[in-house]
């Protein structure tokens, strides 16, 4: 009796979240910062730019703000969304800024764990400085459509880290020139694998965690015209698995996979890495941001210095076929609502100081990726890795996933079913249908608050 | 812990010469002992095992959402019926029990193969059990993390060593049947040692006078095993099995690590499915449902499991 | 319950096998036998064997095909690089290890100090529905750590207790009550209950006689008990990964998971960091090795 009392009074604390959840809206000016020593966190996942963002924010933020240390808080990839939401959903978070994947948004934004930071930007951020499409894709909420910002569309994060894929390929197997079309890819890559025993033609994402899988489909679906969904009308059936999306279903699983490694239906990032520093592949697709340890000797078999690895290694933007897109990754920086005030405004701060034209042409020479247009085409960003110009180039032919509170099931459906698909779980077209039906049902359903799910 | 204790109450060392008085004060005081004893574990019980899982009853009858908010709707047996007609769901269960019953199928054998084997060596008995018990006692994870390098198509060790017999590469974790099967083997290759443990218990207490009485019948061996040993082992080795069962059944930590599930969903069971259930959809009203559910093959396999135990302790 | 299990584990001599070996015709058998076993503990030790192979290896060698099993470069960077970070200040790992430490120990003590007291009483008195009770403690041992998590969690989160060290000592402890009370009654059963009472008799109460003359008889089995409860906790990861979230209070086990799935997997890294981790457990182990029936199946079989 007493535990059914406690039970009900537990879970009446629970419904006090029940207010129309929605962002509170972060100031229009920065509020005086506090004199005291404070620690600014972050959330990210562990990887070098991780790394490389505390290194660089201790040692330039805090010229500025001496009392100020940085602290950058990792977790593993896989747990990444349910680290970040599990402590958003504690109404509590052990970090100030959250380093979200650019589709978290609208889950965030919906359950009301990020600060509306619209007028914030208005007042603080030269928004002129930016490619209009990538300052709204890591903070727009509703969702930007591809190419274009939604000037009256509010904004909750600003960009922190660029990245798109590159494609590496092997300048001593195929040649100096990279291939320009998908066609032409697949071709040389069958071609090379024939000549070169022992070396597969292809290594990309094929893992069913994160968005591995999902966005490698979703590349080949843009590149040959397909489409994700239809925003306005919310339609995936029918429009996910149209012609186009078969016929890209049909390259990666029936063209691409076979060029690749016996056993490489669960390879990520890192595998894909590893693939090329032992030198197995001829052409592989990967993360910009990631591919930084590839120039490293010490983990690699393709020569003892930087200089003779880049002799073997080039890197391109992405081949075309019906179209040029290429996937939008990267992550923007967004001030947690359960964060202490004098933590908010030092995060407004921090953010307002990082988006400084000189301070993104640092970030750029420390091993980030900026996004203001100056910075991308500074003499600092495009010498400072081989893979630079690639992302410079690839800025305007971007496409992202669609970002709705729904995201983390839509991914899930398209990791797994496309990992069956590659690794001979499911008939590709069988494989894709489900996709379209099962995402279009979790749409469809999301009225339904905590039922469903299954 | 002793505070409530009547403690004084027995007058002084004189009164206990004199049994009856004393006694009966002394089984008031036994009865606040015992109280005061076990009133603490079994509060913490209730804090951290019953009240959460009350509320998650509670919760699996709504629509309620951790992250999501607004008050939580009662639905009724809708989650229940949602999850027993789910075809997701009955894809993952079969997946468990081919997983429950391959794995403790195959532990079982092995096991008690590797204590019948231990139990007739005179020798070394005792260095042998210790290394044989060496995989059981590491973390899941390490089990897992290590397995998947050694089982990585390309670079593992497995392969490899296939290799150099002139064998051909097999895709361990990402076939179905394969990445099914890489589970079962990795999960006996932690888990032999447990059954083989408790066969070997089993097998040493076997009453010398037993077989001595056996050989002097002339009986052949395999007459011994079946009429001796195995009938005085196997309340024993059915502990062991149901045990296993149970922790296979729960699942979780070394399909997270090894397969995540693929490929596509063909390694999912059903902890893993409910972790997905709860923490990437957030749909707690569901994913209380379906751990109720999982609660209750657990209650009736642990029922089982003590009933055998009783009817051991007994017999 | 005359034969312990230490005598399938001791190395002693035999006692009272059947002397099957030295038949006629046995030799061959018993070769055979032999033979066997060592491709057993050969398979069943490989991996183990592996792991420290690779946790010295170079990187370069880690990847080699085909597999260098020796005439390697012998490094131990690896096992420094599990405690120093690379700017030489405290790795997050080491942080990790020290936490798992700190979990491992209190709730083991925690668990202890709760569990040990109720086994006595569950042992010496006859209490109202004491087998139901004592089923219901063991059954909440098994319920799937995937499904307790949701609502802990939501608990967690109204007490305050997510991504806290304390959080995950409680929870550890609870699921070690149960096994302490089970794993200590049946030690407690074994010291006779005349000793209490013949103290009793000479005057002294219930609470002395245990205090003063059970519970010294007790410290072997508290200790095999403890250690079990503390390999408990050492290893789990489910609870680690779901309830807390930053390096100073992450657990070794979900911080090891993490090595994995950045941009290039140190595999040499992951196999040190298994070593260091799993030699506790593996010493522990060798440590009750007389108990370890007991203990893996909660103190319900003893013999």
């Amino acid at each position: 009796m007493l535990l059914v009392a406690t039970t009900l009074t537990a879970c009446g604390g629970g419904g006090d979240d029940g207010t129309k959840a929605s962002a509170p809206k972060a100031p229009a000016t920065i509020p005086e910062l506090t004199k005291d020593p404070l620690t600014l966190s972050f959330i990210w996942f562990d990887w070098p730019p991780a790394h490389a963002l505390e290194d660089f924010a201790n040692a330039e933020y805090k010229k500025e703000r001496p009392n100020a240390t940085i602290k950058v808080n990792t977790v593993p990839n896989a747990n990444w969304h349910d680290a970040m939401f599990t402590q958003f959903a504690a109404r509590k978070t052990d970090f100030d800024i959250a380093i979200l994947d650019s589709q978290h948004i609208g889950e965030a934004v919906t359950n009301g764990n990020i600060l509306d930071l619209t007028d914030f930007v208005k007042n603080n951020i030269d928004v002129n400085a930016y490619n209009p499409y990538l300052l709204a894709a890591y903070g727009q909420f509703p969702q930007a459509e591809t190419g274009k910002r939604d000037e009256n569309a509010s904004l909750y994060g600003l960009p922190l880290l660029g990245d798109t894929w590159t494609m590496i390929y092997r300048k001593d197997l195929i040649g100096d020139k990279p291939p320009q079309t998908w066609d032409e890819m697949i071709s040389v890559a069958e071609k090379c694998q024939a000549d070169h025993p022992g070396v597969s033609g292809l290594a990309f994402h094929q893992a069913n965690g994160s968005d591995a899988a999902a966005v490698t489909y979703n590349t080949v679906n843009g590149v040959y015209g397909g489409n994700l969904w239809d925003a306005k009308t919310r339609k995936i059936e029918g429009v996910l698995n149209d012609a186009a999306g078969q016929e890209a279903m049909d390259v990666l699983v029936n063209k691409m996979k076979p060029l690749t490694a016996k056993g490489s239906g669960n390879w990520f990032i890192d595998e894909v890495n590893a693939a090329v520093a032992q030198g197995k592949a001829c052409i592989a697709f990967n993360w910009i941001a990631a591919s930084g340890g590839l120039l490293d000797p010490k983990e690699s078999t393709l020569g003892t210095t930087r200089e003779q690895i880049l002799d073997k290694l080039g890197f391109a933007t992405l081949p075309s076929q019906k179209t040029n897109l290429v996937p939008l990754g990267g992550m923007g920086m967004h001030v947690s609502a359960y964060s202490p005030t004098a933590n908010q405004a030092e995060a407004l701060n921090f953010m307002k100081w990082f988006e400084r034209a000189d301070i993104q042409k640092k970030w750029a020479a420390a091993g980030g990726v900026p996004s203001r247009t100056d910075a991308l085409e500074s003499p600092e960003f495009l010498n400072a890795g081989p893979f630079n110009q690639v992302y410079t180039d690839s800025v305007p032919r971007m496409r992202d996933m669609w970002n709705v509170p729904e995201y983390a099931r839509l991914v899930d459906i398209e990791n797994t079913n496309v990992n069956a698909a590659l690794n001979g779980a499911k008939k590709p077209k069988d494989a894709l249908d489900d996709i379209a039906k099962e995402q279009q049902a979790v749409l469809d359903s999301s009225s339904r608050k905590g039922g469903g799910g299954l | 812990m002793s505070a409530p204790v009547p403690l004084t109450t027995d007058p002084g060392r004189v009164a206990s010469a004199t049994p009856p008085a004393p006694g009966r004060s002394r089984r008031l005081s036994d009865r606040g002992l015992a109280v005061a004893f076990t009133s603490p574990a079994l509060l913490l019980l209730l804090a951290m095992s019953v009240f959460p899982l009350l509320w998650a009853l509670y919760l699996s009858f709504t629509d309620y959402s951790a992250t999501r908010g607004g008050a939580a709707h009662f639905v009724g047996f809708g989650n229940y019926t949602a999850i027993l007609t789910s075809a997701q769901v009955h894809q993952r269960a079969l997946t468990t029990l081919i997983y429950v019953v391959g794995a403790v199928t195959l532990q079982t054998v092995l096991g008690f193969a590797i204590a019948y084997l231990i139990s007739r060596r005179t020798h070394g008995r005792g260095l042998l059990t210790t290394l044989f018990l060496v995989p059981m006692m590491l973390s899941p994870v390490v089990v897992g993390l290590f397995w998947r390098f050694m089982l990585d198509a390309q670079f593992g060790v497995i392969n490899s060593m296939l290799g150099s017999l002139g064998l051909g590469q097999v895709e361990w974790l990402t076939r179905q049947r394969t990445a099914l099967v890489s589970l079962i083997v990795v999960d006996t290759w932690q888990w032999t040692p447990f059954i083989m443990l408790i066969a070997l218990a089993g097998l040493t207490a076997v009453p010398k006078y037993l077989y001595e009485a056996a050989s002097i019948d002339r009986a052949s061996e395999w007459f011994r095993f079946r009429t001796i040993t195995l009938p005085l082992v196997w309340p024993l080795l059915l502990i062991a099995v149901l045990f296993r069962a149970i922790e296979a059944f729960r699942l979780f930590d070394l399909v997270y690590i090894l397969t995540s599930g693929g490929p596509g969903v063909s390694t999912e069971t059903l902890s893993f499915h409910v972790y997905k259930v709860a923490f990437l959809g957030f749909n707690t009203g569901t994913a209380s449902a379906y751990g109720i559910l999982m609660v209750l093959v657990v209650i009736v396999l642990t029922q089982l499991y003590l009933r055998y135990l009783n009817k051991l302790k007994e017999g | 319950m005359a034969v312990s299990v230490d005598e399938a584990v001791s190395a002693g001599p035999a006692r009272g096998r059947p002397p099957a070996a030295r038949r006629p015709g046995g030799r061959g058998r018993s070769v055979l036998e032999v033979a066997l076993l060592t491709v057993l503990a050969v398979v069943m030790l490989f991996p183990v064997l592996w792991m420290i192979e690779t946790s010295i290896k170079e990187n370069r060698d880690v990847y080699a095909i085909p597999a260098e099993f020796f005439g390697f470069t012998v490094t131990m960077d690896h096992f420094k690089d599990v405690f120093v970070a690379p700017d030489g200040g405290r790795s997050a790992l080491s942080v990790a290890f020290l936490n798992s430490v700190l979990v491992a120990g209190a709730s083991t003590v925690l668990a202890t100090v709760l569990g040990v007291p109720a086994a006595w009483a569950y042992s010496r008195f006859a209490l109202k529905a004491k087998k139901d009770q004592l089923f219901f403690i063991l059954s909440t041992r098994f319920m799937p750590p995937v499904v307790v998590v949701i609502p802990i969690f939501l608990m967690y989160r109204q007490v305050g207790l997510i991504d806290s060290k304390l959080g995950l000592i409680l929870i550890y402890a609870a699921y070690n009550v149960p096994f302490t009370i089970w794993m200590m009654k049946g030690f407690v059963d074994e010291v006779p209950a005349e000793y209490e009472d013949a103290a009793m008799l000479d005057g002294y109460t219930r609470l002395q006689a245990f205090r003063k003359f059970t519970l010294p008889l007790l410290v072997p089995g508290i200790a095999a008990t403890a250690v079990f409860a503390l390999i408990f906790s050492w290893n789990e990861f489910v609870f680690a990964i779901f309830l807390t979230s930053s390096d100073s209070v992450r657990t070794a086990p979900p911080a090891i998971a993490g090595l994995i799935g950045g941009t290039t997997v140190d595999w040499g890294l992951v196999a040190a960091a298994s070593v260091v981790f799993a030699l506790p457990v593996l010493v522990f182990a060798y440590l009750v090795r007389r108990h370890l029936v007991a203990g893996v199946t909660l103190g319900a079989v003893r013999r």
